[in-house]
């Protein structure tokens, strides 16, 4: 193998595929990223055997070939290089990849590529076309809901439905849930639906830049994996096995008290009380209060704790329904209210004991469901 | 057999049989009268285990020469003259047996010169039989000699225990005795060698050196609590030091040695969580209380009383032990181990550099002093308490709080343990133990509300109920115990037969998996027999906090681990798990230099 590509590429390309380099792996080959001329391209590829990314750049070939090369080493490297071009030369026999570039000349020893795992290669024409700022905006909205606690793995996916022309991501950790919806631009012919890790979403969230228009997701049968295909990169991560929660039925469908309030007040009365709630069970108790006829209601958002002290912010709001007092947690709330993008949004509630529902107002796409705590007053 | 009534002898002898069943029971009567006859110095002398000789010679009121033959027949006393004085007994003794029951089985002789009297009298009594009185001459006060005890029972010498067996016993009740009336100066000799002298000038700290050893003694904490007429003094073992059974807790009530086991169980509740399973204290401890307040004749030999309201008392017990034990809790350092791990060598180097002081103790604890100015009164049963009532509650010793050292950290050894540097020297944590203790607090101080009555634990509600299957018997627990689950922080309901939804978990335990959090408990109330609600709450408490700590081979990052020391420093008790052990290892930096031969190598 024998290449030329521009430092500048070559870093870049590293930096998107090293966040699959699995670091404490029994596998060595898993450490390294793997390097090879593929169609004119040079592609790079890292896996931790559950999350694989690709990515392919520039490079002028003189030689084809492959190998791996030790990914902390190699990216410390080329982070450093200094001028634009990078010339690599391998020797096949000793494994060993020469790179040159300006005065620095380096010889690192690789692993045969051989050994590294082989990435599916997936057939594109039955992909499923999702619009990419659509995509990232859905994660965002929907993966921190996901559990991290590995004791329900199915809890830590996301699930990602597609029906029609609809795609629906939902996630939920026992306490919250968040749904989102999205219009495809074409309509898929059968229903399909597969739970992936949140954690390979917010990657893809990442890789995919918004430089792009679309990203394909391919769903080989029988293969128990998904694949995220964009231009220049490629993520394919395991799906997790199991029956996910229905959650769309654990959204009320009703609701006794309503209030809509901005989102940023909200957003910031909840971080005030969070700085209080949190040496506690970071409890944000809510007090909506209804209206009369001259004045609004108004939320009002306490947070405190023994040592700290106790905070409060009242936000006027236009409160629907009955007076209620409804405690939540206060990070629960703080994320929710984070991703929404609507200047307003509504906060739904039945009682202190059953969930609150909050949606942006006037977008219909989202809705964010959070347990209450119950605390003695 | 026809049926006949039995000779005065044996008749007595049956009774003695109740009161004198060991020498050492002849010891204690015989020093209980003493002490009632008001004498400030005992003199006690045993010959072969007290089989041959027991002698009390004491310098208290004496018995007038008339009435002595009566202080030989049986329920003759002049320490109660009606029923009614039975309930406010101010003596050590006053069934009027004692003496009577040892002249029925030994040969005894009687000596007694009261102050005014021109001479003593004597009396002997051979197995019962009392010969004749006759005047000789004598110092005030009344020797009691005991001769040939049991020679007329050989059924009950043979039931003796070994002679090394017998002396101990009354070398352990003289020192009790010694340490709870520190103002009388006693001396025992066995078999002609002194084993015991006390000075007779209060300091009880001394006396303690002659019952668990100088070394044992310089550990001990001192107790001592004033309420509404009760009074709480004595020594407890700090946790590091403890035994394999209850045998070293002493009790005294008004005085007097009792065996009670509330009052043990009200000890040990003092130390609970903070000794590991199956280890005790050692105490001595000495309540007084308002004479009225005990019954002190539900037992012959008086071991066993009665509290007219016990729960008060217990709860006083309880409360003044753990306060001073909480002043005093250090982080067990590698010689703390030593006491239940064999003796390591590193005690010996540590013992080397501090040499053993008596005021060392006493300068490390909020210094109750026992000398003469401070000292409660010497406590003549039954008046002290209308003093002490007086005393106002916060003449008693500040309790520092105890808290944590400041440690910084230094990292994490073998996923299980946490370095930290403190002020004094290296810290090992256990982060189990150590998280374990922070839950356990979190969720105590929920549940109870700044006015420290039980409240409700603060619980996060489940997006979906999780449905927990019991066996028969646990669902049965469970289903008993629904309201207490709820103030914990677990709604359960039931559903169907075994069955459970579990509705909301305590906010603390929100990351542990809700059915798993519940199968703990039932496993812990299966365990339980029917203990208080109170202490059921800890426990399950504990319980649940065990399961939901990290485990050791969790790898924690630095933040976690800063987290977790910080937690702990904001702890009451820092040093001990809820289960008693210990969180966190102390070497000090003099140790460490030590070790590396920088000062001084042995």
């Amino acid at each position: 193998m024998k290449i030329s590509v521009l430092q500048e590429n070559l870093a870049h390309g590293l930096s998107i595929v090293s966040r699959a380099v699995s670091s404490r792996s029994t596998l060595p080959v898993l450490a390294n990223v793997l390097i090879a001329t593929d169609e004119g391209r040079l592609r790079l590829s890292a896996t931790n055997l559950e999350l694989g990314i690709t990515c392919w750049i520039g490079a002028k070939i003189q030689e084809e070939g492959s190998t791996t090369v030790p990914a902390r080493t190699f990216t410390e490297l080329v982070s450093t290089l200094t001028d634009k071009q990078v010339d690599m030369n391998l020797n096949v026999r000793t494994q060993t990849l020469n790179v040159r570039c300006g005065a620095s000349n380096t010889d690192l020893k690789c692993i045969d590529a051989q050994e590294f795992p082989p990435m599916p290669v997936p057939d594109l024409s039955d992909g499923i076309q999702i619009n990419v700022a659509d995509l990232k905006e859905m994660i965002q909205q929907v993966a921190f809901a996901a559990s991290t606690d590995d004791a329900r793995p199915i809890l830590t996916g996301v699930q990602v439905s597609l029906n029609g022309n609809r795609i629906t991501l939902s996630a939920a950790d026992g306490f919250r849930l968040s749904v989102r919806h999205a219009e495809l631009s074409s309509a898929v012919p059968n229903p399909v639906s597969a739970v992936i890790p949140a954690r390979a979403l917010v990657e893809l969230s990442r890789i995919a830049t918004d430089g792009e228009q679309v990203v394909t997701m391919i769903l080989p049968p029988g293969r128990s994996q998904v694949i995220f295909r964009t231009r220049d990169t490629e993520l394919v991560s395991q799906l997790i096995d199991g029956v996910f929660p229905d959650l769309v039925q654990l959204i009320p469908k009703s609701y006794r008290t309503r209030a809509l309030l901005s989102t940023a007040s909200f957003l910031k009365a909840c971080k005030q009380a969070e700085i209080f709630a949190r040496e506690g069970s970071r409890i944000a108790r809510l007090n909506v209060q209804a209206g009369g006829e001259m004045q609004p209601g108004t939320v009002e958002i306490t947070g405190q704790s023994e040592e700290t002290g106790h905070n409060q912010t009242v936000i006027d709001a236009s409160v629907e329904g009955s007076s209620q007092m409804i405690a939540f947690n206060v990070r629960f709330l703080r994320e929710a209210l984070d991703v929404i993008k609507t200047p307003n949004v509504a906060l739904e509630t039945n009682s202190d004991t059953s969930p609150g529902v909050l949606r942006p107002v006037g977008e219909e796409s989202f809705v964010h469901v959070i347990m209450p705590m119950h605390v003695s007053n | 057999m026809p049926i006949q009534t039995l000779p005065q002898e044996v008749a007595s002898q049956i009774a003695a049989g109740e009161v004198v069943e060991r020498p050492a029971s002849v010891v204690k009567e015989l020093l209980e009268n003493s002490l009632d006859a008001g004498a400030s110095f005992i003199s006690v002398k045993v010959e072969e285990a007290g089989k041959s000789l027991i002698e009390v010679v004491d310098d208290g009121a004496g018995i007038p020469a008339g009435e002595l033959h009566l202080a030989v027949a049986r329920h003759a006393t002049s320490k109660l003259r009606s029923a009614e004085d039975l309930f406010h007994i101010s003596t050590l003794g006053f069934r009027g047996e004692a003496l009577a029951s040892i002249t029925s089985v030994s040969r005894t002789t009687i000596t007694s010169r009261t102050k005014d009297a021109a001479s003593a009298t004597r009396l002997r009594i051979e197995g019962g039989i009392v010969g004749e009185a006759s005047a000789v001459g004598a110092p005030p006060g009344t020797v009691v000699r005991v001769e040939d005890l049991f020679y007329n029972v050989p059924a009950r010498l043979k039931f003796l225990k070994s002679d090394v067996t017998e002396k101990r016993q009354i070398d352990i009740l003289a020192t009790r005795y010694a340490l709870a009336y520190p103002h009388v100066r006693l001396h025992l000799i066995q078999d002609g060698k002194p084993t015991l002298q006390t000075s007779g000038n209060g300091n009880q700290r001394e006396i303690l050196a002659a019952l668990y050893g100088a070394d044992i003694a310089r550990q001990m904490l001192e107790v001592y609590a004033q309420e509404e007429g009760l009074g709480l003094r004595g020594f407890i073992s700090p946790v590091a030091l403890t035994r394999s059974n209850r045998r070293e807790i002493t009790l005294f009530v008004n005085g007097r040695p009792v065996q009670d086991t509330a009052l043990t169980a009200a000890l040990l509740q003092a130390y609970h969580t903070l000794l590991m399973v199956g280890r005790y204290p050692l105490a001595a401890l000495f309540l007084s209380l308002p004479a009225e307040e005990v019954d002190v004749n539900v037992h012959p030999t008086k071991a066993e009383v009665r509290f007219r309201e016990s729960g008060k008392i217990f709860s006083f017990f309880t409360r003044s032990v753990r306060k001073a034990l909480m002043a005093a809790l250090p982080a067990p350092g590698m010689d703390g181990f030593s006491s239940e791990w064999g003796q390591p060598k590193w005690r010996n180097l540590d013992r080397d550099s501090a040499q053993p002081t008596w005021s060392e103790p006493l300068r490390r604890q909020p210094a109750v002093d026992w000398g003469e100015e401070n000292a409660p009164p010497p406590e003549p049963p039954g008046e002290a308490p209308v003093q002490e009532a007086q005393a106002p509650v916060f003449q008693q010793p500040r309790v520092p709080s105890l808290a944590a050292p400041i440690l910084r950290l230094v990292g994490q050894i073998a996923s299980a343990y946490l370095v930290a540097e403190g002020p004094d020297g290296l810290y090992l944590v256990d982060q189990h133990a150590a998280h374990e203790r922070v839950l356990y607090e979190k969720m105590m101080a929920q549940h109870l509300d700044a006015a420290g009555q039980p409240g409700k634990i603060p619980a996060q509600a489940l997006l979906q109920p999780a449905l927990v299957e019991l066996p028969a018997a646990a669902a049965r627990l469970v289903t008993e115990q629904l309201s207490l689950l709820e103030h914990l922080g677990f709604e359960v309901e039931p559903f169907g037969p075994g069955a459970f939804l579990v509705r909301a978990v305590p906010v603390l335990l929100s990351g542990m998996d809700a059915g798993a959090a519940l199968r703990v408990l039932v496993e812990d109330f299966e365990e339980d027999e029917t203990p208080l609600q109170s202490e059921l709450e800890a426990r399950v408490i504990a319980r649940v906090c065990k399961r939901a700590a990290v485990k050791a081979g969790q790898a924690l990052s630095a933040d976690e681990q800063r987290a977790l020391l910080h937690d702990l420093e904001a702890c009451q008790s820092p040093r001990t798990c809820p289960h008693g052990r210990p969180t966190m290892i102390h070497l000090s930096v003099d140790l460490l230099e030590r070790q590396f031969g920088r000062r001084g190598a042995r």
